[in-house]
């Protein structure tokens, strides 16, 4: 299976990409690290006891530019347990692009339960498999607002370079 | 005269199908015979934005009220604890007419103060403090900005809460305060009142300032599907036909 290291001002975080569960979701991010899209941007919104999300803004609360959305794929079986990386998205189910977040607690409420606005839930495409300590400092920063933006680390959370291990 | 129905802490959820299925029972049949019908608050076990009417049970839900407007008889729905986000599409979708917090209505000649009820627990410091943020306005801007996922979240620590804090709490706190309701009573100058909320259907006979007065606490959807059938000759407790919750 597929490896990306993210290496972030807290330390690196490795994931592993299942590709076999995932394949459309795993190519789409796969595609991003190669851009170098990841590269520079922030966690963006970080809730403890919920999850850490990025991928999306560069420093500033930038937006980034990204492709078109990615189908949903989240009726492939994998579950939204602690550690596991999935795609953010907006309301509509198949709009997920470049943001994911890393679950940080079991939130099976995030699963698929049917092909329903309420019940496609969050296509979970990997884990973390080294840095889960990082992945828990993440989770512990000082958040607060910025502009429209709730939950926001108060000093920067980036992401420095993401890049395929393996 | 045809009576006023009045039902309160339904807690509809996709978890307990049958419970959605007597509300539609509900609203197919006694509703649409009634004079007016008030939902006094919790209709939904939660409700997180009105984004939710694009979930096919909430949508269903809603049609299931909109119908209920449509054979001509008004609909009134009270914001309860866990449905405090009720909003203008909600209102727009199924022609509902939203209560004030308190309200004065007239029942079957008689005016009768009705609401969700928790406004009447002021033993309950902490829910009351939390009931302020939640229904301050600057809050509820800030809870429509947040992404589904993440108000989804919010909802269930909010109920996973309301769980752990009112099963430590005495049971005296959980029900309304006797000085609560006896000031209401003086405030509207009613002789009854109904609301819901505190899951203790009773009929109470209290007196304030030498005057008899009535409140009837309205019964939850927990086991059966029951509502309040008001009209001149009075009240009574009706179930759902065929309904088990």
């Amino acid at each position: 299976m597929k490896k990306v290291r993210l290496d972030t001002t807290l330390g690196a975080v490795v994931l592993e990409l299942d590709d076999a569960n995932a394949p459309a979701t795993v190519a789409n991010f796969l595609q991003y690290v190669a851009d170098g899209h990841y590269d520079d941007t922030l966690f963006h919104r970080v809730i403890p006891g919920f999850m850490v999300q990025g991928g999306g803004f560069a420093p500033g609360m930038n937006q980034k530019r990204t492709r078109a959305p990615v189908a949903n794929e989240a009726g492939n079986g994998l579950k939204n347990r602690k550690y596991t990386v999935a795609m953010a998205r907006t309301g509509e189910p198949h709009s997920a692009t470049a943001q994911f977040f890393i679950n940080v607690a079991d939130n099976d409420f995030l699963d698929y339960k049917g092909p329903s606005p309420q019940g496609w839930g969050y296509c979970v495409f990997g884990k973390v498999v080294e840095g889960s300590d990082v992945v828990d400092a993440i989770a512990k920063v000082p958040t607060g607002s910025s502009g429209f933006h709730q939950d926001v680390p108060r000093s920067d959370v980036v992401i420095r370079k993401a890049e395929a291990i393996a | 005269m045809r009576p006023t129905l009045l039902a309160s802490d339904l807690h509809l959820s996709p978890e307990r199908p049958a419970l959605a299925s007597a509300f539609r029972t509900f609203c197919a049949g006694p509703a649409r015979n009634a004079a007016a019908v008030y939902l006094l608050g919790d209709l939904f076990d939660w409700w997180i934005g009105d984004d939710q009417l694009r979930d096919p049970f909430d949508a269903a839900v809603a049609e299931a009220i909109a119908g209920v407007v449509r054979a001509g008889v008004p609909v009134h729905v009270a914001h309860g604890n866990r449905d405090f986000m009720l909003g203008a599409e909600f209102a727009a979708s199924t022609g509902i007419a939203f209560l004030p917090e308190q309200a004065v209505v007239d029942l079957g000649g008689t005016p009768t103060l009705v609401s969700h009820g928790d406004e009447l627990c002021t033993g309950d410091v902490d829910y009351q403090r939390y009931r302020a943020r939640m229904r301050d306005p600057a809050t509820q801007r800030r809870l429509r900005r947040l992404p589904g996922f993440v108000r989804r979240w919010l909802a269930r620590r909010l109920r996973a809460r309301s769980r752990d804090a009112t099963s430590l709490k005495p049971e005296s706190i959980l029900d309304v305060d006797d000085g609560a309701v006896a000031g209401a009573f003086r405030r509207f100058g009613v002789a009854r009142m109904i609301h819901g909320h505190t899951h203790r259907p009773a009929t109470h006979h209290v007196d304030v300032d030498g005057s008899p007065r009535v409140r009837i606490v309205l019964p939850d959807w927990c086991e059966t599907a029951r509502y309040l059938e008001v009209d001149e000759r009075g009240a009574r407790v009706r179930d759902v036909p065929g309904a088990q919750a």
